[in-house]
């Protein structure tokens, strides 16, 4: 029973875990590139939330509509972004820029908050639902999971195939040597942060995809929280790094949801959410580098 | 410099929170707004004591004044009918403090061996994880909180408990706040100041100096939190009577203390005093004139600060008066 419970809810965990990793690759994109911590990551992944709600409820346009709108969006307001406070900020202190992206996090919260009000709010996609035995699956989990999935193998084919890709990449192993053979790093940079923050707005649309209740402006914390952790778990500056941690992660957090919800008196919920800050401080003490040592 | 030379900045603090503690006292129904800023001030003062000084942004500083507000409300809760007066408050006082030393303890041991973006990551969860493990573990009445309304007035006495409510914890803010502005300026005349200043200008160049950054960091960090958990204490739980995870363990705390900070000048004596009278006005104002908005407008104002005149207020104010008689005075 319990067995049974814990293999369906470890399933579950796959799934949601390859959203996870895509919804942390833009974060580590950021800090590989740029050596800048956007702590504002969860902010743009409800804006991607928010992004998806607002096309399904308006438009009744399918989530899947708002992916390439969520993209643009999100590259919009990293541009925006970088050329107004992040370009003038990276050769300062590493305060400057934390409390500079914090302080985006905390604009767009409160954009959205005048735009949709504080309530919390979500939709509901209907699609089919697939009972495999020991768990339920959506058709939408599905193709949230398979929308992450496409999502990281297109940003390791740019990464890795084309002349653009090649040279952000030059720049997350050595600026000064990119600049030399002729790369703008300064467009680099202002791409990498804007793809970043792209990614994670799109991210925030697959995880609605996920989950599409419980919406409001504030939802962003504790996804900044699990995005840190992921992040840490595949090495901080590698977004591929950053996907499979989210899958690991994803396993272990819904491996201990079960098991915590075992425990009486306890609410299972809120010990997974402490369980997961726990996680980060042991992972940053003993390997601040990563666990998993992606490429 | 000789001895008595050094410790001469404190006097503008000390006058400008008598100012504003007369301002308070003696025109009728300033008090309520008095006690606010001094509340943004102590909040600024303890805060810069640990960012200003070394540079390192904590963005789980809420959380202890979560736990001190915790230390306080734990023994009016539990202890009301013993009879113990005015007592309970010292006892209060005391284990908020104790509350806020053991979190920082356990915060800075792990996360101060991390440097800038890393520690920043390590302490943002401090605040969500520690609220979590209250409401998961249903530690301390879990997410129902504390209510002690009716246990300040069996443990004082109905007229003593209006009284605390309304004048003494005030008046205790602008005690914390105070204290915390003279321990910054004994931290900034002594060796833990000269090797935060090291360590804040190149933390590798300290440590091949032989300076011990991580005590002086951990020295600092857990300065700061026990003033912030007293602060808990008295602002909050003897203040309003109750105590409730969402709103003791409230990010937006950690936002007003980074701009108090920002906007006096961080790493100054008196930045947090006039950071802290600056926006607590300006968000008196704004609520009038365009309410809810608030942190729509700080947000900005932060980036603005940052790039545009990243000293301050002070900063820029300590720089123009260098070779002036009011040098001594102003840092």
């Amino acid at each position: 029973m319990i067995f049974e419970q814990l293999s369906g809810n470890l399933i579950q965990g796959l799934v949601l875990g390859a959203v996870y990793g895509m919804a942390t690759m833009g974060l580590s994109l950021i800090f590989g590139v740029l050596k800048v911590v956007n702590v504002g990551h969860g902010a743009c992944i409800m804006v991607g939330a928010y992004t998806a709600l607002f096309m399904f409820k308006q438009f009744g346009l399918s989530p899947l509509f708002a992916v390439p709108v969520a993209m643009i969006i999100g590259m919009t307001l990293g541009l925006i972004f970088y050329y107004s406070a992040i370009r003038r900020l990276l050769k300062g202190p590493e305060l400057a820029t934390l409390l500079a992206t914090f302080s985006f996090g905390v604009i767009l919260e409160e954009t959205i908050k005048q735009l949709f009000t504080s309530e919390v709010v979500g939709y509901n996609w209907d699609l089919p639902k697939f009972d495999i035995g020991i768990t339920v699956l959506s058709l939408s989990k599905i193709l949230a999971a398979v929308g992450s999935i496409l999502v990281a193998l297109l940003l390791y084919l740019w990464f890795n195939k084309t002349r653009a890709g090649m040279a952000m990449r030059s720049v997350v192993e050595d600026d000064d040597g990119a600049r030399v053979c002729g790369v703008n790093v300064d467009w680099e940079y202002a791409l990498s942060f804007s793809l970043g923050i792209g990614l994670t707005v799109t991210s925030g649309v697959l995880l609605t995809m996920f989950i599409p209740v419980g919406i409001n402006p504030y939802m962003g914390g504790p996804y900044t929280l699990k995005a840190f952790v992921i992040a840490v778990l595949g090495g901080l500056a590698s977004p591929y790094g950053a996907f499979f941690g989210g899958v690991v992660f994803g396993l272990v957090e819904n491996g201990s949801y079960t098991l915590f919800a075992m425990i009486p008196g306890v609410e299972p919920f809120a010990m997974t959410r402490f369980f997961s800050f726990v996680m980060l401080l042991v992972i940053l003490l003993i390997r601040p580098t990563g666990i998993l040592k992606a490429k | 410099m000789k001895n008595t030379e050094k410790y001469l900045p404190v006097i503008p603090v000390l006058v400008a929170y008598a100012a504003l503690l007369a301002y308070g006292v003696l025109i009728p129904g300033k008090w309520q707004i008095a006690s606010q800023l001094a509340f943004y001030c102590a909040l600024g003062q303890a805060f810069n004591l640990f960012m200003g000084m070394t540079g390192y942004v904590d963005f789980g500083y809420v959380a202890f004044l979560g736990v001190g507000s915790y230390g306080m409300a734990l023994p009016i809760y539990h202890l009301s009918d013993k009879g113990l007066g005015l007592w309970l408050i010292v006892i209060g006082i005391f284990l908020a403090a104790v509350f806020s030393f053991i979190l920082s303890l356990a915060v800075g041991a792990v996360a101060l061996r991390l440097r800038g973006a890393y520690f920043a990551i390590a302490t943002i969860g401090v605040n969500e994880g520690f609220r979590f493990l209250i409401e998961g573990a249903r530690i301390w009445n879990g997410s129902e909180g504390l209510l002690f309304f009716l246990h300040m007035r069996t443990a004082f006495g109905k007229q003593t408990a209006t009284a605390i409510s309304n004048y003494w914890a005030d008046g205790m803010v602008f005690a914390v706040a105070i204290v915390a502005a003279i321990m910054t300026l004994i931290y900034m005349r002594n060796k833990v100041g000269y090797a935060l200043t090291a360590l804040r200008e190149d933390e590798d160049a300290a440590k091949v100096m032989g300076i011990n950054v991580t005590k002086y960091k951990i020295t600092a960090f857990i300065t700061s939190a026990v003033l912030a958990g007293i602060l808990g204490a008295t602002a909050w739980s003897l203040k309003y009577s109750y105590v409730y995870p969402s709103d003791v363990f409230e990010i937006h705390y950690t936002v007003e203390a980074i701009i108090n900070v920002l906007l006096g000048g961080a790493g100054t004596l008196l930045g947090p005093l006039v950071g802290g009278i600056i926006y607590g006005v300006s968000k008196y104002f704004l609520a009038i004139i365009l309410p809810g908005f608030q942190l729509l407008i700080f947000a900005p104002v932060i980036i603005a600060i940052i790039v545009l005149f990243p000293e301050g207020t002070v900063g820029m104010l300590k720089k123009k008066v260098i070779g002036t008689p009011l040098e001594k005075y102003i840092i």
